[in-house]
């Protein structure tokens, strides 16, 4: 089960995770990156502190974006990723090539500086 | 015992009725001839009644085969074989009445052997008549026979045979015997022909062809009955060949059941069409039940619908609405008939303003509607009946049923064309899920092919020496799967090792999983050090792979020489290893990037190689992430920790019992009944030397 939720924020938006991202409802996700791509947004923070798991199929949406999100100038920031999902980033190598913070203070604060 | 040929039968009993006739003719001949010349008793005159008796015997049963092959024609051919035989027996007789006109009063015209000839002539061709026609009834009578009916027939022709021979005994005409005998012959040739069951079946225009031929059927009996008995008064010299009561009898007979199945058939006229109406609702019933054929499609169905209902309650026009499939097309109008489209966009405005159909058409009644039936003033079109089709609980579109008169449809008419709409959802139910079951038996016959192709892909063999053991294991949680893992041999101390694990699973994954492997071969050849051959293997697969799709994996160099080995890791799951010398397990924790994610030089700055010297005894698991995060039904994973102590136990076991206890272990940790919902792999090496 997958609960995805959309706040704007002043000056960003944050994309709320809930649940587990698997090859069944990664395409959500994407459906909703995609859509807030298009909308011109240029801040995005995603809150992952109640994702429970991820699979490679879901790993593979962010990695899909991350041309996208480097050619348009966007700000994507993760944070509140629990120990288990912050190690399966880490395995694949994505945390090095992805915003990923703990506390959605410290994404903020990355924000500001970029 | 001498068989005839089936073919040759016919003619035989046709031989043996002209041998007998012909006979018969000579004898009574000779008696008219001895009669003339008064020469009394020549020949007796049981012997003429016995020829006579073998004539109508051998009529009788060649006429009884001759129906017999002719049993499926419809009831019209024997009802007009019958009148064209009294036609023909009519005919005779009016051409030998015509002959002695010729004659006039010429000598001949008295020859009583000339006019004996004729009288024989004339009654063999009522014998013919009346034996054929009686045996055309008998097909009639027996139409939706019972056992009673076929045993009343049977019955009856016994009679018919006794009273052949009724003649012999009892030789004085009419006298009590013979008049009650008659009138238990008429009595049962009444009660027989009360059985009419194949009137109903005619149609109308053959009800009045049969009542024609009926009519003529009787009229040449009444005639030929006359015509027989002026004979037999004006010559008295001839021995009566008509004074049987079989012949008496069958002339009865012949004539009750053309009377009765005249009238009644006259009578059935009126009610004809409604029993045409009933048969034809049966017959597009069956059809619409057949299910339609693989090949065909749905609107066959739906225009044998449509013809169905028309037929059913005499509609004057009508069209079929078919919903659109998908959301943004419009509803499609098929199956228009003897409307315009104009008068079609009318009604249907019309249609939108009246109850009932008003609500329905604004989408404000339930989907449960069985059918709508109402009045609307148009000028042509006053009563309309709307029927919703669906299939699989989901409409396919509504019939339309336009009638010029208003309150056209009644109950009878609505019900059966509910039937008639239920029976098509069946058949169109029907239809798809066959069309299912061939599309999923071809993909799984598909998925089987990909499977075996995939088996093939991961190596039956491992290679090795006599320093290390090597072990793997790979189970997929669809069809096929995603692992991956493989050994190469350079030399022979220095071996090459993959593992890896496409992201997703089934059919694509398999697929990358496939390019994955002719990747390693290629690069494997080049004996490059790991972290090059994964840069490499990196270039060469952002070509390939779909943007969101990435390959995790590790490849090793293992030379048994130098005891060393050399890796880099692509995003895969750090191995496991097992030092003996610090009696611990541990993960190769290096840093790493999936293949396929950085699609650009770059990518080899996100490697880092790792190096170590084994020593006997060390054991190197490698293993796919489907192990780590196998989940129980508390949705717990199996994890890292687990796997590293499980691995601390089983240290001392070989390279195929670690590898054994640990694949059994996560799926003890699973549950036996749970079907896995990753692929698992896993490749144990334990080092001897």
């Amino acid at each position: 089960m997958l609960t995805i939720n959309k706040t704007g924020e002043e000056g960003y938006l944050i994309i709320s995770l809930e649940g587990e991202v698997d090859a069944s409802n990664s395409v959500e996700l994407d459906e909703v990156i995609q859509e807030v791509i298009n909308e011109d947004i240029k801040n995005i923070l995603v809150n992952a502190h109640e994702l429970q798991y991820i699979s490679s199929a879901g790993l593979g949406v962010f990695m899909s974006y991350l041309e996208d999100f480097k050619e348009k100038n966007i700000q994507f920031i993760i944070y509140g990723l629990n120990e288990k999902v912050m190690n399966v980033f880490h395995i694949l190598g994505l945390d090095q090539l992805m915003n990923i913070k703990d506390t959605r203070e410290a994404a903020e604060k990355s924000l500001h500086e970029a | 015992m001498v068989k005839f040929p089936q073919i040759q039968r016919g003619k035989i009993y046709v031989m043996l009725a002209v041998i007998s006739w012909l006979a018969l003719l000579l004898v009574n001949l000779i008696r008219v001839f001895g009669e003339i010349n008064q020469m009394e008793g020549l020949i007796g005159k049981e012997i003429t009644w016995i020829l006579e008796i073998l004539f109508f015997i051998w009529l009788y049963i060649f006429f009884n085969d001759a129906i017999k092959k002719n049993q499926n024609r419809n009831f019209i051919f024997f009802i007009w074989r019958a009148a064209s035989t009294g036609l023909m027996a009519t005919g005779t007789s009016f051409l030998i009445i015509f002959f002695y006109y010729l004659l006039g009063d010429s000598r001949l015209s008295e020859d009583p052997l000339l006019k004996n000839f004729f009288y024989h002539v004339n009654f063999a061709v009522v014998s013919i008549f009346l034996i054929s026609t009686t045996l055309s009834w008998k097909h009639l009578i027996l139409y939706q026979k019972s056992k009673a009916i076929v045993q009343q027939w049977q019955a009856y022709e016994v009679i018919l045979l006794i009273s052949m021979f009724f003649v012999l005994i009892s030789q004085a005409s009419f006298n009590y015997g013979f008049m009650f005998g008659l009138i238990f012959l008429i009595i049962y040739g009444a009660i027989l022909s009360i059985n009419l069951k194949w009137i109903p079946y005619l149609t109308f225009r053959e009800k009045w062809k049969s009542i024609l031929f009926l009519v003529i059927i009787i009229a040449c009996t009444v005639y030929l009955f006359f015509r027989l008995v002026s004979y037999t008064q004006q010559n008295i010299h001839f021995i009566n060949l008509s004074e049987n009561l079989f012949l008496l009898g069958l002339f009865v007979f012949v004539l009750l059941y053309a009377v009765f199945s005249s009238l009644v058939t006259l009578f059935n006229l009126p009610t004809s069409s409604v029993f045409e109406q009933k048969l034809t609702e049966a017959i597009s019933f069956q059809k619409l039940s057949q299910s339609i054929k693989p090949g065909e499609d749905e609107e066959q169905v739906l225009d044998i619908l449509m013809d169905s209902c028309m037929s059913a309650a005499y509609v004057d026009a009508a069209w079929l609405e078919l919903y659109p499939s998908e959301p943004e097309q419009s509803s499609k109008i098929q199956l228009q008939k003897f409307i315009s489209n104009g008068e079609r966009q009318e009604v249907m405005t019309l249609l939108k303003r009246s109850a009932p159909f008003a609500s329905y058409f604004n989408g404000q009644t339930t989907d449960r509607t069985e059918y709508l039936y109402g009045h609307i003033p148009h000028e042509i079109y006053k009563s309309v009946l709307v029927l919703p089709v669906s299939a699989n609980k989901k409409k396919l579109g509504d019939i339309f049923l336009l009638k010029e008169v208003k309150d056209g449809f009644n109950k009878e008419m609505i019900n059966i064309i509910s039937t008639f709409a239920g029976q098509t959802s069946i058949s169109i139910e029907n239809h798809r899920l066959l069309n299912e079951a061939i599309r999923n038996e071809r993909y799984r016959e598909e998925l089987e092919i990909a499977q075996r192709v995939q088996r093939s892909l991961l190596p039956s063999e491992l290679h090795h020496n006599d320093c290390f053991e090597i072990d793997g294991f790979s189970a997929a949680a669809d069809e096929v799967g995603g692992d991956y893992y493989e050994t190469y041999r350079f030399d022979k101390n220095n071996f090459a090792l993959i593992i890896g694990d496409v992201s997703g699973k089934g059919t694509s994954a398999a697929f990358n999983m496939s390019q994955m492997k002719g990747v390693f071969h290629s690069l494997v050849q080049l004996n490059l050090p790991p972290k090059d051959f994964l840069s490499k293997a990196n270039n060469a697969l952002s070509r390939c792979l779909e943007k969101n799709n990435f390959i995790t994996t590790t490849y090793y160099t293992i030379s048994t020489l130098t005891k060393e080995i050399n890796f880099a890791r692509a995003g895969h799951c750090p191995t496991l290893y097992y030092s003996r010398e610090k009696d611990i397990s541990r993960f190769l924790n290096i840093k790493g990037m999936g293949l396929g994610i950085v699609r650009n030089d770059g990518y080899e700055n996100y490697l880092e190689e790792g190096y170590l010297k084994y020593q006997p005894g060390d054991v190197m698991v490698m293993y796919t992430d489907g192990i780590v995060e196998a989940k129980n039904k508390d949705n717990q994973e199996f994890g890292y920790d687990k796997l590293r102590l499980l691995l601390d136990g089983l240290k001392d076991f070989q390279a195929m019992e670690i590898k054994s206890k640990i694949v059994e272990e996560v799926y003890d940790f699973v549950g036996r009944e749970t079907l896995p919902d990753d692929d698992y792999s896993i490749l144990v090496i334990k080092f001897k030397a």
